[in-house]
């Protein structure tokens, strides 16, 4: 039943995996002739590396926005375009839109939008009176810059599943909750849509926090990492030590500190949350 | 056809009569033909610059030499195809032929995958004659050997708006020649106001224009034997303090490049220093937007002041005799006088043949016509190699760079903090022993 | 919630809410449009004008079409994406309803490695099954673009939480009929799952026909290209971006899945409803 599942699984995932995760332990480089096992030296020079620890630390801003705002904004639009029949087939289709674009294309539409000088946004902006900000050549603006596209990619997405998910909560449990005593669509949400929405929520977001933290399409097209390393996020370090260093063994260390922490994190997450989680 | 393949097939006198008439023609030309058809994979990188003119080439090969076809493999940008080659080295399955960026040529000579090209030439004659001067030619030399023939070289040129200089006060035809000058006027166009910035030079992505400025200064990137840091002295700091006045007294405000050429090309940009290689791209941009200029580099050091190139060179990889022979036929048609002129008119690049430079013949009216394409080959007799670091970590040397010229142009460092720190980065990364 | 017959008054706010959004969230794509149509010279001004002086479709698209052959790509990017998808639920189906249903020992241990297999970035195994797959002499072919992304541990988690709440009377019923484990998993449950396995089906399209990473280093020419890269064509570090061109590509090359997802968007809704996201 599971064996042809389980031998692609083993083929084309796990033992490939396992490979590359054994060059962590080599000093393996991309055409390189020889290879040479360094047992941890890889993780030693990791532990050393101001650029690593930089590189963790702005994939972890990175998440702490992108993730709750995306869930959020996914919420919040799910509740505004199903609140009525009008027009939910055309929204739903229009902010689900950024999932299905290419980074490559959007790329250079970003890229011109958030322009420093002649882009619609900055002028916008001074015509407001308010400052002009650099925002993805200055290190101080651009990780917000790169959160802010990773919301719009992926707020659609989450309202999708949100929608699914507040369409499957029964109809009888707001007549009974206006029954108790419920006014108001703050009391509705509270006490019948919140509970109800419990493993959608779950769902969403274990699957927001997982696709932010492999944030790497933005940052390899629009920033590659800069300004001085202020953008730089552990996926594209991982794939410059790799491919544009050739640092193969190098990159697989990180590889393998990067699965044990996200391990370690989707661990802790959902044993804190499944017990709070309202299975219907 | 023999007598008794004849009487065998039971054909009649008529008809082996009239059999060998038709066969003569087909069996002169087999004669002439000493060699078997050959085909070959060339591979090179940014089509859509380079297309038309491997395109171009091919068609004029093909009239020569009917009987090498070529399969063509291209890659988006260098890095790639530096990639690629080096997976194809791994599982032995290389393009005959590819043209790689020339600071990447030394990564494949010190792997032995380039092969040396010095006993093709001298085949051929003296080098020089046939348009190889010593300076072309050093331009792919590297791990001692001759591992490439430049194809199309660019160097770092100014691109003006000449409304914007006009209405600055100062004079588009009669550009100031030093970075005083040239300075000032950015400021002056900033003042214009209305979003209108001064000037951009390109600094980040790799540390191509900061050599420029180093070399123009006269300074090296390494010491002679490898072994130290060539940047920590006076030119390098030098450099640096220029990048920082650019910022200070010029105005230049924080772009990455693409947003520079952007509003270069949107009129709210005076001054932009980047490659020649653009210089097409750019002409689109513009339009009729405004009046392009383009000029060379301001002068540093007029004695020993160079410029470093970009672009790329045909490296041959394949062992196989046949193959070789023929692809070394294509580098050699392409690196030509006229091959590189085809390609100087189709891309823009600076053609690597000293006969096409000279010989008006060439590419004279090409130049007549496109004015703007001039600047960079004014500039040729100071072109250096575009310089390669040694070791594993060149590619990680050129970032460390870039990430450390950041911190002036964002001002949150002086260039006598960033230099000394900026040399320790990079002497960290070079190899212990010189390779 | 979710009840039609407002007034349109009251639903004004709302909708004027949502269609300031909508516009936020549309303005790259108009943006994409606009440059497609517009010469070279009128893409970056300093005044947001959407449309074009000098109209120049004829030129970006005529660009686009004369260099990279356009229907190759798309013909490639459809088979590659129905391949892919069809081995997809092949793997993901019987192994999704064994994890559900079915008791056999290691299953915990399965379960975990689905979720494991979740968080492997796309550039781990790519070097190793790229060396495997020149080694065997695949590069290059539909099934080096296929092979890898046969294994969806997202299909087998999706289609675990739906298969649980799947009413084991049903399978008793089918058991009792004499049906054998694999009959059951073809005859019963899939015609059950397909609601899920539509809306698997436009997750895993989406991503595979934009994906460029693996694409780019197994493929080369234009026999067996994928959609994404016939954008990279017209990208030049060196000398700048084809933008016009490159925008008039990029619409191309999305459009047919834009146009995909507008049709299939009901049951795509529909079929995440009922995955038994309750649990």
């Amino acid at each position: 039943m599971t064996a042809p599942a389980a031998l692609a699984y083993l083929l084309m995932l796990l033992l490939p995996t396992l490979a590359s995760l054994l060059l962590a332990f080599t000093d393996y480089e991309l055409g390189a002739a020889e290879i040479a096992w360094v047992g941890l030296g890889n993780f030693e020079a990791m532990a050393a590396d101001r650029g690593f620890r930089n590189s963790a630390g702005n994939t972890l801003l990175y998440v702490g926005v992108v993730a709750p705002l995306s869930v959020l904004g996914g919420l919040g639009l799910a509740l505004l375009v199903g609140a009525g029949a009008r027009g939910r087939a055309f929204f739903r289709a229009v902010f689900f839109l950024p999932v299905v674009s290419l980074t490559v294309a959007m790329a250079a539409a970003w890229q011109y939008l958030l322009h420093p000088t002649i882009g619609p946004v900055n002028s916008a902006l001074r015509a407001l009176g308010s400052g002009a900000p650099f925002w993805l050549s200055s290190s101080d603006t651009v990780l917000l810059s790169l959160a802010a596209i990773g919301v719009w990619e992926s707020v659609g997405f989450n309202m999708v599943l949100f929608m699914a998910g507040l369409a499957s909560i029964p109809r009888e449990l707001y007549a009974a909750a206006a029954v108790d005593g419920a006014r108001g669509p703050f009391d509705r949400f509270r006490l019948v849509t919140w509970p109800l929405l419990g493993p959608t929520t779950l769902f969403v977001v274990v699957l927001s926090m997982v696709r932010s933290l492999r944030v790497f399409d933005t940052v390899a097209v629009l920033t590659q990492g800069g300004p001085n390393k202020a953008s730089e996020v552990l996926l594209y370090t991982m794939y410059t030590e790799g491919f544009t260093f050739l640092r193969l063994g190098y990159s697989a260390a990180i590889t393998l500190v990067f699965l044990a922490a996200v391990l370690l994190l989707m661990w802790v997450q959902t044993r804190v949350l499944d017990r709070r989680v309202h299975y219907g | 056809m023999t007598e008794t393949t004849q009487d065998r097939a039971g054909i009649g006198r008529r008809g082996a009569l009239s059999l060998a008439t038709l066969a003569a023609p087909l069996a002169a030309p087999r004669l002439s033909r000493a060699q078997a058809p050959v085909a070959i994979t060339v591979h090179y990188a940014q089509p859509f610059i380079f297309k038309e003119s491997y395109d171009a080439i091919a068609a004029e090969f093909a009239k020569r030499e009917p009987d090498i076809r070529i399969e063509w493999v291209t890659t988006p940008n260098y890095e790639e195809g530096m990639q690629l080659v080096l997976r194809q080295a791994a599982t032995n399955q290389l393009p005959d032929l590819s043209y790689q960026g020339f600071n990447r040529l030394r990564l494949f000579a010190e792997r032995g995958i380039a092969q040396d090209l010095t006993p093709f030439l001298r085949r051929e004659g003296d080098p020089a004659a046939l348009g190889y001067t010593p300076t072309l030619l050093a331009l792919a030399h590297f791990g001692g050997f001759q591992s490439g023939l430049a194809y199309a070289a660019s160097n770092p040129i100014c691109y003006s708006n000449a409304d914007l200089v006009r209405r600055a006060g100062g004079n588009p035809d009669a550009m100031p020649t030093d970075w005083a000058g040239h300075i000032d006027l950015s400021r002056r166009i900033k003042a214009l106001g209305d979003g209108v910035e001064g000037m951009h030079f390109r600094w980040a992505g790799d540390d191509w224009m900061f050599s420029a400025l180093l070399f123009g200064h006269g300074g090296r990137m390494l010491t002679e034997d490898e072994r130290d840091v060539g940047f920590a002295g006076r030119e390098g700091l030098e450099s640096l303090r220029l990048i920082d006045r650019m910022v200070r007294e010029g105005g230049m405000p924080n772009l990455s490049i693409q947003a520079a050429q952007q509003a270069f090309a949107a009129g709210k940009l005076g001054l932009l220093y980047w490659t020649t290689a653009v210089v097409r791209g750019t002409v689109g941009q513009v339009g009729r937007n405004f009046d392009l200029r383009t000029g060379p580099m301001p002068v540093i050091d007029a004695a020993n002041g160079r410029l470093p190139t970009g672009g790329a060179a045909g490296m041959l990889t394949t062992r196989d005799p046949a193959r070789r022979e023929a692809a070394w036929k294509f580098l050699r048609f392409s690196t030509s006088a006229e091959g590189t002129s085809l390609m100087a008119k189709n891309t823009g690049y600076v053609p690597m043949n000293q006969i096409a430079i000279d010989d008006s013949r060439h590419l004279a009216e090409f130049y007549r016509e496109n004015p703007l394409f001039t600047a960079a080959t004014k500039q040729v007799p100071l072109m250096i190699p575009w310089y390669a670091f040694p070791g594993a970590n060149s590619v990680r040397v050129t970032q460390a760079m870039v990430d450390n010229i950041a911190r002036v142009v964002e001002s949150r460092a002086t260039p006598e903090q960033v230099l000394p720190e900026m040399a320790a980065e990079v002497r960290r990364l070079l190899p212990r022993r010189a390779t | 919630m979710g009840d039609a017959g407002r007034p349109l008054a009251r639903d004004l706010a709302r909708l004027l809410v949502l269609g300031l959004l909508g516009l936020l969230v549309l303005a790259p794509y108009i943006w994409m449009v606009a440059a497609s149509l517009k010469p070279l010279d009128e893409i970056f001004r300093a005044s947001l004008s959407l449309l074009p002086e000098r109209f120049a479709a004829s030129e970006n698209y005529g660009k686009v079409l004369a260099r990279v052959p356009v229907g190759q790509y798309l013909w490639n990017g459809l088979v590659v994406c129905g391949g892919i998808l069809f081995f997809q639920l092949l793997f993901a189906v019987p192994a999704g309803y064994a994890l559900a249903k079915l008791r056999f020992p290691g299953r915990g241990w399965a379960f975990g490695a689905v979720v494991l297999g979740l968080l492997v970035p796309p550039y781990v195994p790519a070097l190793p099954l790229y060396v495997a797959f020149s080694q065997v002499g695949l590069l290059n072919t539909y099934a080096a673009l296929i092979a890898p992304f046969t294994i969806s541990v997202f299909a087998v988690f999706l289609f675990r939480q739906f298969f649980k709440a799947l009413p084991d009377e049903l399978l008793h019923a089918a058991r009792l009929d004499g049906m054998g484990e694999w009959s059951i998993v073809w005859r019963v449950v899939l015609p059950n799952a397909l609601p899920a396995a539509t809306a698997f089906g436009i997750f895993s399209v989406v991503a595979h026909w934009n994906d460029l990473f693996w694409p780019l280093i197994v493929v080369q020419g234009h026999a067996r290209a994928t959609p994404a890269l016939g954008v990279l064509f017209f990208r030049s570090e060196e000398a700048g971006d084809d933008f016009g061109a490159m925008m008039a590509a990029a619409v191309l090359m999305t459009l047919p899945l834009v146009l995909a997802f507008l049709l299939a968007q009901r049951r795509f809704v529909e079929g995440i409803a009922t995955t038994g996201l309750k649990g």
